[in-house]
Parts: C-alpha cells; sequence; structure tokens
C-alpha cells in the first residue's frame, strides 16, 4: 500500500508548512506596541481566507482569539487584493456571529406550516432512503435509440431519472467534485448550478 | 470563448489588467460587482492613461468612471459590435501578422456555406437546429484544412467575415442599439487606437438569448487587433460567484464531466464509441477520470467501468432552468439543492414554486434559511396544499472550512479552516460523504448491476476521525500515478503517462497536489512588475497566468511588446522560457517547428477561430478523431438578434425576427402595445446574487435597504410617479409592487427613429431574511440562450403604474 | 509621530461603500435602520454609531452623466471648533492632528454638534456622551492604516504623511483638471488646515459642503473675545450684559441645531433589520 504512506507523508508535510508561513502573514504586530491605544488584534492568531462572493478571490485575513473572531479584513499578502475588500467582503465578519443561522438541521412535513428541528443522523437517514427510493423506482436500464443507420436499437441508460441535484458556485472545488462524482455514481446526469444562469 | 480560442476561460488574470491601455468594459458593471477590478484598471490609467469605454443599459458606477459612455438598448450588443468589425476590416484596422499566423483567417471554407436573410445554410425549422455540414473547411486528402494563399480569396475565413459584417455599418447599428452613430465609431477608434486594449464582460452580455455570439463578437474583435496572448490584452470573464470557474471546472453541468470532457449519451455505449464521437483527446481524461472514481475496479478489460456512468438522453437533457419545469411535468421527484436559491435567482419564478411544489422531497442546505428552502411558505401560498417533504441543513460558512476555490483568472487558492461554525453546521463535502456512505450501507450486499457504481465506487477521503479531509479530494483533483501511488509532479506528468496508468479527478488540475499543496503557497511577490505572482496559489493550466502567451512572440519566438514582456524561445537552451509559464504545446519545440507556431493549442487546427467552423483532426487512415473543435448551435459567425420580448422589428432581417433557436420556457410571451418599456435586471455593489448571504447582514442592509426600479423623468412625467413612490411593475407573467428610483441615468434613446425607455431593477430580493423585498424575477422571462441555457434576464418587455 | 493627512480623492471613488463598512466593522458600530433617501444613498447624516457615509450626487448638464461621490466623516481640522467649544475640556488633538472626544470627560452637552461647521459629532442619548470617527487612531498609533483607507480597493483612499500627501492631491489635481476644470482641493484653506482633504471635481456646494467652512461667529465671539475679556474686566457692567445677550444668542444656536439632530438620534435605536 505504498499509496496511503505517501498520502499521509504529504498530509503531514503540507500541514507543517502552513502552519510555518501563517506565523509570516499580514502585518507586524511587533511594532504595535501599545501608544496608550490598545489594539484589540493583539495576541491573534491570523488565519487567511478568501472571499465569499465575486470571482475575485480577494483574501480575507481573521484575527481569532481564543477561537472567537475578533476581526476580519482585506489579507495584505494576497497579490489580487492587497488587502483591500469590497463592501460586502468586508461585512463577512458578521457572518460569524450571526444569530440567523438555523442551530441544527430541519424538516418540514408535508402539508405542515413549520419547521421542526431533527437530529443530522435522521436528516441524513431519512434523505439516503429518500433517495434509494425514488432512485430504485425511477430506474432507466435502457434507452431505445435510433442509429445513423436508421436501425432501432437498445443502448445502456444506467440512469435514476427522478432525482435531480442543484450544485453551488459558492462552495469548494472539493465540494463541487464530490457532488458531481456522488450524482453520477447514484447515476444521475441531471446535475447543474447556477454557471449556467 | 472556447470556441474560439479553445478554452471557455478568462484569458488574463485580475492584476494584469494594469497592463492595459484601453478597456471595453460592456456587459460589466464591474466597479459595483467586480469591485477589485477597479484597483488594477485605475492602476492601469496611472501607468498608462488608459481609456475606459462603458457600453451599458444604464449609467451605472462604473460609468460615473469612464471616458466614453454609450447607454445601449439592451440585448443589441452584436448590432454595435458588428458594426466595430466591420469597421476594422473595411479599414484595414486589423493587426496582419496575428491574423495571419495565430487565426483561421487564410482557411477556406466549403463552398455550401451561406447565410441568407437571417439563417445560416442547413436550417432544419422543424428541429429548429441546423445541420452543420456546410459550416465545414475545404480539407485535402489528409484531413487538413486546405489555406489560401491570400486573405482576398473569395472562399477564405477572412472574405466570409468580410461579406458578413458588410451589412453592419454605423447607422444601422446605431438604428438598432440606441447608440449614436459618431459615438460607435468614437468607440473603435479608441479601441482600435490604444494597444494593448482589454475587453470585460459579465452577465450583461451572457444573460441573452444571443449570449455567446455576442462573446464571440468579442473573440473575433481582440483577435482581428493582435488583443489575444498578451499581458493587458484578451477577454476578461468576470464570473459571478466566488468559485463559478472551479465548480465549471468541475462539471456541475449536463453537459461536462470535470475537466470539460463531454458528457457521454446513450449513443456512446462503450468507450470506443465515445471516442469515435469525440476523438482520442478525450480519451486520456476519462480514463483518468474513471480511474480516480472506481480505482483499481476501473481496468482496461472493462472499458475502465465506463458502463457506470449513466448516458445522457439527448432528448431530456434540461439545464438548471428548465429543471423546475421537468418538476411541474412529473419527472423529478427530489431535489439536492446545495448553495442555491433558485426562489429568487430563476427567471419567471412562478414556474420555480409550480416546480418545487410537485416534489417528494427538496434537500436544501445552505447558511441561511434562504427563500428556497422556505417556498412553501411564501405569501400567496398555501403550505397546506404543498406536500414536498422539506430538509435543511445548515452549512458552515466560507471560511469555517479547508478547502479551495478558483477565482475568474483560474487561480486555484486554499484555505485552511479559520473558525468554529456558531452553529451546528458541517461542510457540504460531509454532508455529501455521509449521505453516500448511507445509501452504500443501504445498498451493501446487492447483486444488481444498477448498484455497482456505489458500491465499487473509489471514496475515501477520511480523515482519523472519520470526516472527509478536503486534502485527500483536492490531492484526487491533482491526480496520482496509479502504479506507484504518488501524486502526479505536474501536467506534464499526466499528459505523458500512457493511458490508464494515471488518475485525475479532473485533469486541467492536475499537479495542483504534485509538490505539496501547490494552491497554499503564499509568496505574492511580483518580479515582473506585470502582475504575476508564480508562486502565488496555483493557476490552472500549468500555472499559466496569460493564456495564449505563445502569440505575445514575433515568427523568431522573440516578444512584441518589450514593455510587457511574458516569454520567449531561449535559443541558446532551445527551451521556450519567460515571465510566465509558456503556453505552447512542447516547451522544446523551437518557433521554427510547425509546434513551435501553435498559440491555441486546445483548437484542433491550433490556430484561434474567426469563423467556428467545424472541424474534427484525425491522423490519415485512422478510423477514430483526434479533437473536435469547439462550435456554436447557432452559427459558425455572430448574427444580432432581436431579444424574444422586444420593442422592435428586426431590421436586418424581419422574417428572423430572433435567434431561431432560442429556447422558450416560458409559456407568456408579452407584445410592445402592453408593454412598452424594456426592462434590464441586475445586481447592486451592495448585494450578491440572491442575496442569501448579504441580505442577512445588516451592514450591507443599511446601505441598500430595499430594491427600487429605475426609471428616466420621462417615463415618471409620464405616469406621475415621484421619486420613491411605490409602482406596480408587470409583465406578461406576474406583478410586484416596488419603490420607483427616478434618474437622468436612465435616458429616452431613439430605436430607429421612434423613442425607447429603459427601466432597471436589481434583482437581489426575496421574501425572507432579515430585509426582504419583490423579486425582480417574478417579471423576467425564461428564454434561453441554445449553446448556454443562460436565460435572457438583461430584456424583457414590462409596463408600470402607480400603485 | 508627525502630522499626517488622509487625501480623499473622489474622481477614484466609486461610492462603493466598503469605507463604511469597514468603519462599523472595526469600531463595531451596529447598523441602523434605513430607506433609500436619494440616489443610490440611504445616509445623510453622521449619527453615534455611523461614522461616516457616502454622499450620492446625480449631474446631468449638456447631455453628460455625472454620478459624484462624497465621503464624509469628522475632518479633524487644525484649528476645531468643536475642541473650542467644549464645556469640558473633553476634547483633545493628538501629534498626528487627530482631534478626539474624552469619554471620561465629555457630559453630552453638544456644543461640539452645534459648533462644527459639518454638523458632525453626535450626542449618544444612551450613554450622555459625544461620539464621531476617531480616525481610527488605535490602529494609527498602532502602525496600521485607518480601517476605511486599508479596504479601499479603488485607491481613491490614502494615508500618509502630511507633507507627501499634499504632495500627491496637488499632482492628482492638476491631471485631474484637464478634463474637470472646476476640480479644487478642499480642506487645507480652512479650520486651520484638516486632516482629511479632499480632491472634488465640482464646487463644493454641489456636494452640499458649505465652501468656506468656518467656526461660527458666536463661538468665536465667545471664547476669543468676550470670554477672556470677561475673565478680565469681570465687573464692568457693560461688559456683563454683551455677555449675556451673546451666551443667549448662543444657546439658542445650539439648541436650534440639537433639534435639527433629533431625528438622527432615534434612528440609531435599533440595530437595522
Amino acid at each position: 500500500m505504498g499509496m496511503d504512506v505517501s498520502r499521509r507523508g504529504f498530509l503531514k508535510l503540507s500541514g507543517l508548512s502552513i502552519a510555518a508561513l501563517a506565523t509570516g502573514l499580514g502585518f507586524d504586530l511587533s511594532v504595535a506596541e501599545a501608544r496608550g491605544y490598545a489594539l484589540k488584534l493583539e495576541g491573534c492568531k491570523k488565519i487567511p481566507s478568501i472571499c465569499h462572493f465575486c470571482s475575485g478571490g480577494c483574501g480575507l485575513l481573521l484575527h481569532i482569539k481564543d477561537g472567537k473572531l475578533i476581526h476580519l479584513e482585506g489579507d495584505p499578502d494576497n497579490p489580487t487584493n492587497e488587502g483591500t475588500l469590497c463592501p460586502k467582503a468586508a461585512s463577512l465578519q458578521h457572518v460569524a456571529e450571526s444569530k440567523d443561522r438555523p442551530m441544527k438541521p430541519m424538516r418540514r412535513a408535508p402539508g405542515s406550516d413549520h419547521w421542526e428541528e431533527i437530529s443530522w443522523e435522521e436528516a441524513f437517514d431519512r434523505i439516503a432512503k429518500k433517495i434509494k427510493e425514488v432512485r430504485d423506482a425511477s430506474w432507466v436500464r435502457e434507452d431505445e435509440i435510433v442509429t445513423q443507420e436508421g436501425e432501432k436499437r437498445k443502448v445502456p441508460a444506467n440512469r435514476a431519472e427522478g432525482i435531480a441535484v442543484i450544485g453551488s458556485a459558492e462552495v469548494d472545488n472539493e465540494e463541487c467534485y464530490l457532488l458531481t462524482k456522488f450524482s453520477r455514481l447514484i447515476g444521475t446526469p441531471y446535475h447543474e448550478h447556477q454557471a449556467r444562469i | 470563448m472556447s470556441p474560439s480560442f479553445g478554452r471557455g476561460a478568462m484569458t488574463n488574470s485580475w492584476s494584469d489588467m494594469q497592463n492595459s491601455k484601453c478597456f471595453l468594459i460592456a456587459g460589466s458593471n464591474c466597479a459595483e460587482n467586480h469591485p477589485i477590478a477597479m484597483r488594477w484598471i485605475n492602476r492601469a490609467r496611472k501607468k498608462w492613461g488608459a481609456k475606459i469605454i462603458v457600453v451599458d443599459p444604464r449609467f451605472t458606477r462604473t460609468a460615473a468612471q469612464a471616458d466614453i459612455f454609450a447607454q445601449i438598448r439592451p440585448g443589441t450588443d452584436i448590432a454595435y459590435l458588428g458594426a466595430i468589425i466591420n469597421y476594422i476590416i473595411e479599414q484595414k484596422l486589423y493587426d496582419e501578422y496575428f491574423v495571419l499566423n495565430f487565426t483561421n483567417a487564410l482557411y477556406k471554407i466549403n463552398k455550401d456555406y451561406k447565410f441568407e436573410d437571417g439563417l445560416f445554410s442547413g436550417f432544419d425549422a422543424e428541429k429548429k437546429s441546423y445541420v452543420t455540414d456546410s459550416w465545414a473547411y475545404q480539407l485535402d486528402e489528409n484531413y487538413k484544412p486546405i489555406k489560401a494563399d491570400s486573405l482576398d480569396d473569395p472562399d477564405t475565413v477572412f472574405s466570409k467575415l468580410k461579406e458578413h459584417f458588410s451589412r453592419y455599418d454605423f447607422e444601422t447599428a446605431a438604428k438598432i442599439s440606441g447608440i449614436p452613430a459618431e459615438k460607435i465609431k468614437e468607440i473603435a477608434d479608441t479601441f482600435i487606437n490604444n494597444r494593448p486594449g482589454n475587453i470585460l464582460y459579465a452577465l450583461g452580455m451572457t444573460q441573452h438569448t444571443t449570449g455567446v455570439q455576442g462573446i464571440r463578437c468579442y473573440a473575433i474583435i481582440q483577435l482581428l487587433l493582435g488583443n489575444v496572448g498578451k499581458a493587458g490584452a484578451g477577454i476578461q470573464a468576470l464570473r459571478g460567484e466566488p468559485n463559478v470557474q472551479g465548480s465549471t471546472d468541475m462539471a456541475n453541468l449536463i453537459t461536462n464531466l470535470p475537466g470539460y470532457i463531454p458528457y457521454p449519451t446513450n449513443a456512446e455505449v462503450t468507450l470506443q464509441d465515445f471516442a469515435v464521437k469525440h476523438g482520442t483527446a478525450q480519451l486520456r481524461p476519462m480514463v483518468a477520470l474513471l480511474k480516480a472514481w472506481f480505482g483499481d475496479n476501473a481496468t482496461e478489460d472493462n472499458d475502465y467501468c465506463y458502463e457506470y456512468l449513466p448516458k445522457l438522453n439527448p432528448a431530456n437533457k434540461p439545464t438548471q432552468t428548465e429543471f423546475f419545469n421537468w418538476m411541474d411535468k412529473g419527472q423529478f421527484k427530489i431535489l439536492l439543492n446545495f448553495g442555491s436559491n433558485s426562489t429568487v435567482s430563476i427567471p419567471d419564478r412562478k414556474m420555480v414554486a409550480r416546480g418545487l411544489s410537485k416534489l417528494d422531497m427538496l434537500v436544501v442546505a445552505d447558511v441561511f434559511e434562504i427563500e428556497t428552502a422556505q417556498f412553501w411558505r411564501e405569501p400567496g401560498l398555501d403550505p397546506k396544499e404543498i406536500q414536498t417533504e422539506v430538509f435543511f441543513l445548515p452549512a458552515v460558512f466560507v471560511y469555517e472550512k479547508a478547502g479551495s476555490m478558483t477565482n475568474s483568472s483560474r487561480l486555484i487558492q486554499w484555505k485552511e479552516a479559520a473558525l468554529k461554525p456558531p452553529n451546528d453546521a458541517l461542510p457540504d463535502l460531509d454532508i455529501i460523504d455521509h449521505i453516500f456512505k448511507k445509501l452504500r450501507e443501504l445498498y451493501a450486499g446487492s447483486t444488481d448491476p444498477k448498484d455497482a457504481p456505489i458500491l465499487k465506487a473509489r471514496w475515501n477521503y477520511d480523515n482519523e476521525h472519520g470526516e472527509p479531509d478536503p486534502l485527500k479530494v483536492l490531492m484526487e483533483l491533482g491526480g496520482y500515478d496509479e502504479t506507484t501511488g504518488e501524486p502526479l509532479p505536474t501536467l506534464g506528468a499526466y499528459l505523458n503517462a500512457p493511458i490508464g496508468t494515471v488518475s485525475t479527478g479532473c485533469w486541467i488540475y492536475a499537479g495542483v497536489t504534485g509538490k505539496g499543496n501547490l494552491a497554499a503557497r503564499r509568496d505574492g511577490i511580483d518580479k515582473t512588475g506585470l502582475g504575476i505572482t508564480e508562486n502565488f496559489a496555483f493557476a490552472w493550466p500549468g500555472n499559466i497566468r496569460v493564456l495564449y502567451n505563445r502569440a505575445s512572440c514575433d515568427a523568431n519566438g522573440q516578444p512584441l511588446d518589450k514593455d510587457r514582456v511574458l516569454i520567449w524561445w531561449d535559443a541558446e537552451k532551445g527551451e521556450w522560457t519567460g515571465n510566465d509559464n509558456p503556453d505552447v504545446v512542447d516547451k522544446t519545440k523551437g518557433p521554427d517547428t510547425p509546434e513551435g507556431k501553435i498559440a491555441f493549442k486546445q483548437n484542433p487546427e491550433g490556430v484561434a477561430r474567426l469563423f467556428a467552423a467545424k472541424y474534427v483532426s484525425r491522423n490519415p487512415g485512422e478510423p477514430i478523431p483526434i479533437r473536435s473543435a469547439g462550435m456554436c448551435v447557432d452559427g459558425p459567425l455572430p448574427e444580432f438578434y432581436e431579444p424574444v420580448e422586444s420593442p422592435t422589428e428586426n431590421i436586418l432581417h424581419p422574417n428572423v425576427q430572433n435567434n431561431p433557436l432560442a429556447n422558450v420556457v416560458s409559456t407568456e410571451i408579452g407584445d410592445v402595445e402592453e408593454y412598452p418599456y424594456v426592462l434590464t435586471t441586475y445586481a447592486v455593489c451592495e448585494h450578491f446574487c440572491a442575496g442569501g448571504i448579504t441580505r442577512n447582514i445588516p451592514w450591507l442592509n443599511e446601505l441598500m435597504p430595499e430594491p427600487f426600479v429605475e426609471i428616466s423623468k420621462n417615463v415618471a412625467k409620464k405616469h406621475g410617479i415621484k421619486d420613491g413612490e411605490l409602482v406596480e411593475l408587470y409583465s406578461a407573467r406576474g406583478s410586484i409592487k416596488v419603490r420607483a428610483l427616478v434618474t437622468d441615468r436612465l435616458q429616452t434613446y431613439k430605436i430607429n427613429g421612434k423613442d425607447q425607455e429603459t427601466v432597471g431593477m436589481p434583482w437581489s430580493w426575496g421574501f425572507a431574511s432579515l430585509s426582504p423585498g419583490p423579486s425582480a424575477n417574478t417579471v423576467t422571462m425564461a428564454a434561453l440562450d441554445p449553446g448556454a441555457g443562460t436565460p435572457e434576464y438583461k430584456c424583457c418587455l414590462v409596463n408600470i403604474r402607480r400603485a | 509621530m508627525a502630522k499626517k493627512m488622509l487625501f480623499i480623492d473622489t474622481s477614484l471613488c466609486t461610492g462603493c461603500r466598503a469605507c463604511s463598512v469597514a468603519c462599523k466593522a472595526w469600531n463595531e458600530l451596529p447598523a441602523e435602520k434605513t430607506r433609500r433617501l436619494t440616489s443610490y444613498q440611504s445616509q445623510d447624516r453622521t449619527t453615534p454609531t455611523t461614522w461616516t457615509y457616502v454622499s450620492f450626487h446625480e449631474i446631468y448638464e449638456d447631455g453628460k452623466m455625472k454620478w459624484l461621490m462624497y465621503k464624509h466623516q469628522c475632518y479633524h481640522c487644525g484649528e476645531p471648533a468643536c475642541m473650542k467649544a467644549c464645556s469640558s475640556d473633553a476634547i483633545y488633538k493628538e501629534e498626528e492632528g487627530y482631534v478626539l472626544i474624552d469619554h471620561d470627560k465629555c457630559i453630552g452637552c453638544g456644543y461640539c454638534v452645534a459648533n462644527c461647521p459639518w454638523n458632525v459629532p453626535k450626542v449618544d442619548n444612551t450613554i450622555k456622551k459625544a461620539r464621531k470617527c476617531t480616525g481610527c487612531i488605535d490602529r494609527i498609533k498602532n502602525g496600521l492604516l485607518p480601517a476605511c483607507v486599508a479596504t479601499c480597493q479603488t485607491g481613491a483612499l490614502s494615508f500618509g504623511d502630511r507633507d507627501e500627501m499634499m504632495e500627491k492631491a496637488k499632482a492628482r489635481l492638476a491631471e485631474v483638471k484637464e478634463k474637470h476644470p472646476k476640480a479644487n482641493l478642499y480642506g487645507d484653506q480652512f479650520m486651520g488646515g484638516t486632516t482629511y482633504l479632499y480632491l472634488l471635481l465640482d464646487d463644493p456646494e454641489v456636494y452640499g459642503v458649505p465652501a468656506k467652512p468656518s467656526a461660527p461667529v458666536s463661538l468665536t465671539l465667545w471664547k476669543d473675545i468676550i470670554h477672556p475679556l470677561g475673565g478680565i474686566a469681570a465687573g464692568a457692567a457693560g461688559a456683563v450684559v454683551v455677555l449675556g445677550v451673546l451666551a443667549n444668542a448662543l444657546r439658542g444656536n445650539y439648541s436650534k441645531r440639537l433639534r435639527d439632530n433629533a431625528g438622527v438620534s432615534s434612528q440609531s435605536d435599533g440595530e437595522g433589520r
């Protein structure tokens, strides 16, 4: 199993390099001595990220103390935005502390007028069972096509006709990819997202 | 862009904009929707005195920065761009070296090719499609296109181009677009005389039933002017979302598999059939993908598990907007919806509610409780009558998860998780992983062949806590040598390996994790002064920052522009080298070799395509072709057609008013008598797309608290509307109440001698969130571009009255 | 530390208002409930929790459209009227040029509000203290850019030593003048020279700011003439009478301007939702 060893080795290596790089980010706080005006960033860990909005890919820099976001601004080391941010990106601190994010998975029963909180386990269980049910019921093994020569021919379809998947241009590559793989493995080519619109 | 250049991506980078001498910003309101662009545009103004031309239906915050502004009637870009193309050709203002060496200008076109009265040859009126055989080149006995000796040969692409656009003079373009003829000439002269010139577009150009052909006009202009493959030149498709380049690369689309592999249809039963249809060039990425998906189970003997892929029925190929119609018709029973707010974003949105109501189950994963998740409680609907079971799964936000995103300039940037979410949320990655593992459990032990793909897939991304590790997924994209298990070091390693010995989840990302996680690199130093930071993150393909950069060199492989040196041929070392990674066929093949002359290697011809001809390259005597060229389904050259809902007739060809291939999904179409105004929709700087995030941020709601309909003072006067008053905006499809914004930024204009008005409304609002508001998409129309499937959000007919 | 200057080149401002958001994010100021007022503008005054905002000015002349932007905030005057008017010595100046309010001393009397030529400081009625832009003094003292400057993508905002910024502004003015003959620098010729300097494309009135801002006459009379005079000649009856009249006029002025601002404090009661 050479592959596993080498993958693990790589992960370890890259984890180290990221940690090492993270100390050299942004402005130098060593000059930021208290001069009667304490800086709330002192003692913060600085972690870079990427903006959630347009396709600029501007770098964010999150200042974190005790697991709490103290401040968010542009990443001065990112060559695209050089520390600057538009109003949408500059507001992103709010999302980390928003009280409006639903706390738990929720289910709305057919015909109901309200949500009910459920556990992740129950949500996954119900969703997977429904996918299986729809997949099995709407499975198309074969299509009939007309060949260029005008003959009718049965060809494999291997399709779950009843499942649609809409992905997102607002999630990570790894998530986009896994969703593509997931959709095609369960048998649906019916997979789209907002790049189209 | 793909049918022109071979790749569909933005040609240069954000920071490369500093090298331009002129910007044509048309179909983009970048000061509002891609604010970072203004940083680099302003640097170009400072460095080079760059000129800014803005063409837009409204005077926007970008227009406020322009040297030249032109107000255009929505949906008529091809008219004025066609006039510019005509002017460049007639006045011989094109870059002859570029045109002769890097485009198909000299190639001879099939004698049967014709364009008559609004239709290209091969039109099938019944099927509403073209038989494209006459759009081909004349070929020699080796299947190579025949080249003429001179551009003047009547069969050449250049002659066809010249003839086609000869109908587009400045006056005709003015009558169609509403831009005065002298202003179109001023735009043309300014752009032609200030090279390198850069074109920026976004959804303003794509959201039309003629969207793809509008971009083709841009490609033709830039190829004629030699504005491709150079620093400060090119076509910058400013994409709409943070990872829309990545999500498209990963093929969250019905037409592709990751890395732009064509999606196999049911007629392609075997891998061999697939190769015959799409060329051997697609075989390598397809097999590498199958190896990534099925690992050791994929062998040469079993066609690498090709049969496991669900095959598309070409007769049933809905794109996103049509999904909701298919739901309404009962095909789909379950919709899994990750990070998308269709209830606000899809045109003719009553159709969306009808569709979602017909589902058995809707699963929505998102950060906030977006409108789509609670479509059943939209005011006016009765939840009791909606039998759809709905799940809302709280997803983590961008900085709460590790992973990569690919920005508009193909830059793959990695980030670590910085924070824990404030709620019991999970990354989408974990959600997908959990559901897949659950399904695997449910199907465990099944011997039904239909369940084999689920049971035999390679799917192990677990870290020590049993959670999926995004880095392991990125490594799958970057690829492995399957014989050793080592990550593929470079794109070259993937390209040179025997088929079946390597895997990549997305071949264009090959090498991204080859020497450590290159997407996580943080050295942003620009040693070139051109905005090239080759050690910061990783740009696909092969870390090239300016695509087609071979075209920046002369016949000897030396830079044409000494101020903007990208690459050159180093004769001593015998290789292409430079400030950027060379986009060449083979770094060791010099400018005197056939390979060394090629700047557009993804096209089977090796040159860029002024005329999007039908062409498949093949080796003589071999039954399977190598590579087929990208085509436009609605014509090899751009042609102006009126929007589906238009206030006037098509003066170029009254018998063919609209794009004959336009896919009109909406059933209610209005006419100009009842709906005299053209509505255009857009976003504002302070809100993003369907507003799912931004309408839940009080700081942004404070700045842009509500939507509005922007109207000219003449429209206001006619209806007795004052600024800030509530009005009813209505179309054939729906009606909304919204406050009026009366402004000089929209002016009455002349279309074919008659006064015409445009009104505008931002679309980012919906009935939920901290800042609910009317949705513009209640009135817009679902009419789709035949090639891209993009809806015509930018123009439909409406009327207004006091509410 | 040397005198600093923040240069606002309105010719490069696109009105994106990242500066407004960055100000609120850094200074932890809540959003206010607003509505659209005119053009794309939803704020038209500073408040205890809005220290900077951008006004939008649409001008259509001779078939040409202009859309001008103006970022409003405290100007941090060289000779601040607010400081002079302050009844409790709470307002002071930092060496960089910043004018700050010491909340330990501030009693919320509102004299600073009434005497600012731009009406910038505002009393937060819940804490009875005046509040306004601090210039991000905490960031500046620690070697960081002010939050608004740090976020500005277009390059409209820049920050540096006063001399250097003046040079930059003059050079930019010369460039801009070619296309905009009315362009002018706003800030260096009054109030002792402000720390925030503007390049405007049109006359100040077009942006809704006074062309020649000055401290109210009443304040000058009170602080520079009568108050010292009163101190010296406290026994002189005539002086007492004059002083009384002027003091009343002053108070009248204060209360009128405080009334004008009454709507503002109610605006900041709830977080904008």
